[in-house]
């Protein structure tokens, strides 16, 4: 009983140290996310003429390997 | 001298037609340069409307981007590639996947559902031969 409350104390101790850490990287990944978003909206010529370039590069390279 | 002033030498006079010709040629190629530029113009403006990519773009960003990546994967002759076969091959086992597994669950639960009633009604069954039998 005792080796249960343990472990569930420990698990409970790691959630709560975890738990911020990973709201922030959420945080983070959403924010990036919007500002990927709003740059594509804002500059969509620059965005699919730098993805066709890209998408050149890697058939090139894929046909080459 | 009045009268070569009025009537210039044929050579001048051929020479003055031949600065008005090119002239005149000059501003029609102008005019056609233009003209064309002006319909080229109206023409992409009429292909951008129709494809309206800033609208795709502004609706789906990534997926925009992505297909774009495609599209020049496939002009920079990436499709007969061991890698495009790998992807594929990847994603069909993904979509095979996700597709036959909840079917197939379906199909076991239901196969489960049916041989339950069936043991249950069979057991009965027994149960009713066996008391006639008693």
């Amino acid at each position: 009983m005792e080796m249960t409350d343990q472990i569930e104390a420990t698990a409970r101790e790691i959630g709560d140290r975890v738990r911020p850490q990973i709201e922030d990287a959420k945080r983070r990944l959403t924010s990036l996310n919007d500002k990927a978003i709003d740059y594509i909206k804002e500059n969509p010529g620059t965005c699919l003429v730098g993805a066709v370039a890209l998408g050149f590069l890697i058939g090139k390279i894929a046909r080459r390997v | 001298m009045q009268s070569q002033e009025k009537n210039p030498p044929n050579g001048r006079a051929a020479e003055n037609d031949g600065v008005h010709t090119i002239g005149q040629r000059v501003d029609r190629v102008s005019d056609s340069a233009q003209e064309a530029w002006t319909q080229t113009r109206g023409a992409f403006s009429d292909l951008t409307d129709a494809i309206d990519i800033k609208g795709r773009v502004k609706r789906r960003p990534y997926g925009s981007v992505a297909a774009a990546l495609g599209l020049g994967y496939v002009i920079g002759g990436g499709i007969f590639t061991p890698l495009t076969s790998r992807i594929v091959r990847l994603g069909l086992r993904i979509g095979v996947r996700l597709a036959l597994v909840p079917l197939l669950k379906d199909q076991i639960a239901g196969l489960a559902t049916v041989l339950a009633d069936g043991d249950s009604g069979a057991g009965r069954g027994t149960g009713k031969g066996h008391k006639a039998a008693k």
